[in-house]
């Protein structure tokens, strides 16, 4: 299976050290030898259609910053060039998230499909803009398109809906699905500290981004409640239709208050027909939404099965990397058959 | 079989008060069920089951209930009277907390009311519980939204 990464950030290098460590163990449970035929990032690339050496180009990366000066086989192509010449399976895609136009992602997707490619990405841009062209291009060139990581990071959700929930209508999903507001809100209520100085610690931890806006302003929980709604309910519809309110507006008191009558806030991204919000919510304190620190949780209601609820890390350089190296596998289960 | 969930206070004889006035209609009671462990405001969840009744004469009895103060939160299973908690930010006592309250009663009814002395400067906060029939949720959202522009409070609801 050849690989070509786009994107050697955080989650990039995750997934280069997955598959170096499970090298071993995919060979002998499913037969299958990942070559990574390019990396690729804002310089350029480094290419090798017999497969790179991952432990030299995590080295240059670490190094030098550019993937670009990798010894003999760093290139400065565009990226496009890239996708497009170098012969390849799987395109894994893990640029960072633009919830403006969805670029550079967008584009680099649909040339991936364009040139043959299957495409697994963990980027929620093109996914909360674009879906339905995205999946339109997917079906035109026949190619399977995966993303399991762009929503909950490593908490299976997409995959968990789709395949093992196989058969059920999903009614309705609810969750916490941004784990810096989670970690803020949890951290106000245990410290009854004011949201700028928890949020200024989340910082200097390196929990929380220097630019939180995405997070804190809901837009990031927006983002997956879109990706959820297209992908497993069917629905059709973009960041733009999402009634969004952030936290920056909870206080300590606001938090004790809530205590008092049984509940905690939690920032909440809530999707069902007519009904597409995020906000902050009182969630009863014995609720399986309450989760706490940075974690993720999402509850489905299915007409079958009922409910059904998932928690787990929504972030993380190798948790965010497990759900993308599910993607592989899955694709190659599914192409390799007969 | 007929099954009405009631919300109970906490105190002798209110389970009293709501079966009289049905077997004063003649009206046989099969069980009374505890629904659940006291919830956490004091409240009791009982559930009455009675035998087959008609449409007009299971109003008859709803309405009897409610009138002596009784909250009947479902019938056969249906959602009748919801109980719903908001946690309120803003200048919520500058911002004439009492036409605040009397919007929201048009739709609902608030039953408790738990402020934070505020800060002069600062926002404050409040809690407030409210009991709203489930045909009404609607429009007390809509109300909510109206005043959380005009007064640019932020509710918080725990639905
Ligand atoms: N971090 C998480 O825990 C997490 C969890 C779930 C999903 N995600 C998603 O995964 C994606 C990657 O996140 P990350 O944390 O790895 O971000 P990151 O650390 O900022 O890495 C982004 C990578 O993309 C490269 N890049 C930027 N612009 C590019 C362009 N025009 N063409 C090619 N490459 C370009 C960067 O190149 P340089 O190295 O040259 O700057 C960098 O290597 C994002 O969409 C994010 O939302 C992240």
């Amino acid at each position: 299976m050849k690989v070509i990464l786009v994107g050697f950030g955080v989650i990039g290098r995750g997934v280069i050290k997955v598959i170096k460590k499970k090298r071993e163990y995919l060979k002998k449970k499913y037969g299958m030898d990942i070559k990574v035929v390019a990396i690729c990032d804002s310089s350029g690339a480094a290419i090798d259609e017999r497969g790179l050496d991952l432990d030299l180009a995590l080295e240059v990366k670490r190094k030098k910053g550019r993937i670009c000066e990798y010894p003999g086989k760093g290139v400065t192509l565009p990226v496009t060039e890239v996708i497009r010449s170098v012969e390849g399976d799987v395109l894994i895609e893990v640029t960072p998230t633009n919830l403006e136009d969805g670029e550079p992602a967008r584009t680099y997707i649909i040339e991936g499909f364009k040139s043959g490619k299957h495409v697994i990405t963990a980027n929620k841009g093109p996914l909360a803009l674009y879906f339905q062209e995205l999946m339109s291009y997917a079906k035109k060139y026949k190619r399977i398109f995966r993303y399991e990581a762009s929503v909950g990071g490593a908490m299976p959700i997409i995959n968990l809906a789709r395949e093992t929930l196989a058969g059920n209508e999903i009614i309705e999903i609810k969750g916490i699905l941004n784990g810096t507001t989670n970690y803020i809100l949890t951290k106000m209520e245990r410290e009854k500290l004011d949201f700028d100085t928890v949020l200024k610690e989340a910082q200097e931890l390196g929990i929380a981004e220097t630019n939180p806006y995405q997070d804190i302003s809901g837009l990031d929980t927006a983002a997956k409640i879109v990706i959820l709604a297209n992908s497993i309910m069917n629905m059709n519809v973009t960041i733009r239709d999402v009634k969004i309110e952030g936290i920056s507006r909870i206080t300590p008191e606001a938090l004790t208050m809530a205590n008092k009558g049984g509940y905690t806030i939690k920032l909440i991204g809530e999707v069902k027909r007519n009904k597409l919000e995020v906000g902050p919510k009182l969630i009863p304190l014995d609720d399986p939404l309450n989760v706490k620190g940075s974690l993720n949780v999402a509850k489905l209601y299915t007409d079958l099965a009922k409910e059904v609820i998932v928690v787990g890390r929504g972030a993380g350089s190798i948790e965010t990397s497990s759900a993308i190296l599910s993607d592989i596998i899955n694709i190659y289960l599914q192409t390799s058959r007969g | 079989m007929i099954l009405l969930d009631l919300e109970l206070k906490d105190s002798p004889g209110e389970l009293l008060k709501a079966l009289t006035p049905i077997s004063e209609m003649g009206i046989n009671i099969h069980s009374v069920i505890h629904l659940r462990e006291k919830k956490s405001d004091g409240k009791v969840p009982v559930r009455i089951v009675l035998e087959d009744l008609d449409e007009e004469t299971l109003e008859k009895i709803v309405e009897r209930l409610e009138e002596s103060g009784i909250v009947v939160t479902k019938v056969n299973n249906k959602v009748r009277k919801m109980d719903i908690d908001v946690v309120v930010i803003g200048h919520v006592v500058d911002t004439d907390i009492r036409d605040t309250i009397d919007r929201l009663n048009k739709y609902g009814l608030v039953v408790d009311l738990d402020l934070t002395m505020p800060h002069p400067f600062k926002e404050s906060s409040a809690r407030m519980r409210i009991i709203v029939d489930s045909k009404n949720l609607e429009d007390l959202c809509r109300e909510m939204e109206k005043l959380s522009k005009e007064k640019d409070l932020l509710f918080i609801k725990s639905f």
